[in-house]
Formats: C-alpha cells, structure tokens, sequence
C-alpha cells in the first residue's frame, strides 16, 4: 500500500552517520568537489547534474512538507542546490552528502518562511485587489495509490502535522519523510541526538492524539 | 538490558522507537507475539506513520510532477552556469559600440572645478554672513551714538565699548525703528533714493 520507498534498515541508537560507508552521492559529492578544485567546472556542473536528478525528489518533498507552497518550495530547492555547487569545496567528504545538503536545505526553507512572513506583513488584502492569484500547476491524475488514501484523511493529516511545534515538524519531516537517521538529523540541524529522539517522539505522540480521535 | 515495558506491556516511546528507529529484540518480539494488545498498539502506530508520510509524499508529488521537476533541474543548471561570470554590460546610449572606450565619470579638471566651486560657495557664505552681522552692529551702534549724541551731547565724548553694548542691549523695536526712520531722513539717505526706486519692494514681490 505504501508508496514510500521501503525504509532504510534502523540504524542502532547513538551510531553516528560517517562511521557507515558513504553512500554513491556523497562519493559523487566528493568527485564534483575535486572537478572544481582542478578548475574543470564544465565537467563538475555536468556530473552535478546527475547528483541534482538523485536528489531532488526528496529535496521536494521536504521543501513540500516545510513550505507548503509549490512555488516557496521550488524556490527553497533550487536556492539550496546552487548554494551547495558554489560551496562544494567546502564539503568534507567524510561526511554524508545528504546530511550536509539537508542542512542548507532547511535553512533555505527557513530563510523563505522568515521573508514569507515579512511579505505577508506587507502584503495589501487580496479583497483590496481585483487581481486573481496565479493558478497552482495542476496535478496530474492521482494515481491509484493517492486514490487509497481519501481526501479528509488527507487533510486532517496536514492539518495534525502543521500544527506541531516547528522544532517537533523539522524533526519528524527529516525522520520520517526524508528518512533520516536520528544521528544524521542530529548533525544536520546542530541538535544532540537525545533532542532529536524527544522531539520525534513529541511529535507522534502529538499526531497520534489528534488523528486517532478523528 | 534496559527495561521498556510498563506493566509487562510495551510503553509507547517504545512503540514509536520500533517502528521509526530501532529493531525490536526477542524478549519484546515475544512479547509482541503473545500480547494482542501490544500488537494492536504498534500496528496503530504504524498505519498511523504509514498514513502520515503517504499524505506527505503524495502532496509533494503532485505538486511537483516530473515535468515540473525537469523544469526545475534546468533552471538549476542554467543557474550555475552563470555562476561565477562577470554580468552583462548593457550598451548605453543605445548606439555605443560596446568595444569603444567609455569615457570616465569623472575627470580631474572637472573635479578640480567642483572642489573650487564648493570652497567659494563656503567663503562666500561665510564672510557674508559675518559681513552682515558686522555691519549691522557698526551701524546701529553709530546710529545709536548719533541720535543720543542729538539730544545728549555728553555722548560725544569717546565712549567706552562696554558703553556701546550695554546701549545695544537695551534698545528696543520701537526704539530702533525711529532711529531707522531718522536715518533715512537724514539728507545722506537721498543719494540712495534712486537706487531705492530701482530695488522691487517686499511686498510687490510674490
């Protein structure tokens, strides 16, 4: 039923992410970075293309979860892809590619939330206005498996995940829907891992109150 | 081993552990095999996740079909490709052949001019507005001195500065508009009548 790729196996508790092999984007990470280093950056761009294809389904679906906005969160990848090309030197490549990309990809959702925000304060009411909004792409069908899971559900399951604390959100979203490790959560957002582990456990407790009364 | 049971049941941090983190061990996959309530427990737990990041993934994807992640992953790469070049020069005026020389700003004959400019400006300011002050005060004070000097002929005599300026002090509008009038009177005045006449008065000019 579940549309998610199978989850990767639980990694034990305290284990920390560089001790295990560094996957093949962290090695593509790597390459790119010594591409640059000797000056080639036609070459690293092409190779960073391929990295940019594995990477940003998850990216958008983080950005997603964060932002919930279709053109914030296009925006947020984006931003965060060009910042980690022009900062690939700076990569340390004993370390996973993804918890370092993760980590300037929150903090681009966060730099988007906090100018969201200030455009708002400024924003005049869309009443005063006779423009109309620009019309979200629309989706494609819904595929069976979007079918299975009925539109209420849906919503009240945003609704749940929205309303958490934004700490206990970032979180849960890295954990569960980017399928990060607690250790690799811990590195990317700077939190020990004991936070991580209390945070996601606040969170499904929260969500568990709210969706089981529904 | 540490204990996560409460009640010979599995506790929900524990719940939540098996299914997001960590692998359950025989006593507690015992134990899950036996109790209908603890297994009933997790497997809410995990529909619940499972729910939770469908929703999640689903939302994402639609909003980001794969035609619009193709788009983004193009706009990324035209992005960089910029990234690190100099940025366009715009020829202006239009017909400016981009190869010829522009000519600078500013040049140092033009600068020196400037700085001239603003440096008589200042003097010029500054010795008016001393000038003014210096003659008002000369004048009224001579005007003061003759007018007394009329009527009080004690005031011909040399006068001390301190004299003068406690004369100065306690003049009033009034005062100092009749000796005004006076002055204008005085025959010395009628060689400035017609350079008076010439002179627009305050009150025409609107």
């Amino acid at each position: 039923m579940s549309r998610t790729p199978p989850r990767r196996a639980p990694a034990p508790a305290g284990a920390l992410a560089p001790q295990a092999p560094l996957s093949k984007d962290s090695r593509l990470a790597g390459e790119i970075k010594h591409l640059v280093a000797a000056g080639e950056r036609d070459a690293a761009r092409e190779r960073y293309g391929e990295l940019v294809a594995n990477q940003q389904r998850r990216a958008v679906r983080i950005a997603y979860q964060y932002l919930r906005d279709a053109h914030d969160a296009d925006e947020a990848v984006q931003d965060a892809f060009v910042k980690v090309f022009t900062h690939i030197i700076s990569y340390r490549e004993d370390l996973p590619f993804e918890v370092w990309f993760t980590r300037i990809l929150v903090n681009a959702c966060l730099d988007l939330r906090k100018s969201r925000s200030r455009r708002l304060r400024w924003a005049v009411p869309m009443s005063a206005t006779s423009e109309v909004a620009p019309a979200e792409p629309t989706a494609p069908d819904p595929s069976p498996e979007q079918r299975l899971v009925s539109k209420e559900r849906a919503a009240e399951i945003t609704t749940a995940v929205d309303a958490l604390p934004d700490r206990q959100r970032t979180v849960f979203t890295l954990c569960h829907v980017a399928e990060q490790t607690t250790a690799e959560v811990s590195q990317a957002l700077g939190l020990s891992e004991a936070t991580v582990r209390v945070h996601l456990f606040r969170a499904v407790r929260k969500l568990r109150r709210v969706l089981d009364r529904t | 081993m540490k204990c996560h049971m409460r009640a010979n049941h599995l506790s929900e941090d524990r719940l939540i552990e098996l299914c997001m983190l960590d692998t359950a061990s025989s006593a507690e996959q015992q134990h899950l095999s036996t109790c209908t309530r603890c297994d009933a427990r997790r497997a809410r737990v995990q529909r619940l996740l499972a729910d939770v990041s469908d929703s999640a993934t689903a939302d994402a994807d639609a909003a980001f079909p794969l035609e619009r992640l193709n788009r983004q992953q193009a706009r990324i790469l035209a992005r960089l490709q910029h990234e690190g070049r100099p940025a366009r020069v715009i020829a202006f005026p239009a017909g400016h052949a981009p190869h010829e020389p522009i000519p600078a700003r500013t040049r140092p004959a033009s600068r020196w001019i400037a700085a001239a400019a603003v440096g008589g400006l200042v003097v010029g300011v500054i010795a008016g507005r001393f000038g003014h002050d210096y003659t008002f005060q000369r004048a009224g004070i001579s005007r003061v001195i003759a007018s007394r000097g009329v009527e009080q002929p004690e005031l011909r005599a040399p006068v001390t500065t301190t004299a003068i300026r406690e004369v100065t002090a306690t003049i009033s509008d009034d005062e100092f508009l009749d000796q005004l009038e006076t002055a204008i009177d005085a025959p010395a005045a009628a060689a400035l009548q017609p350079l008076d006449d010439l002179t627009p008065l305050a009150w025409e000019v609107r």
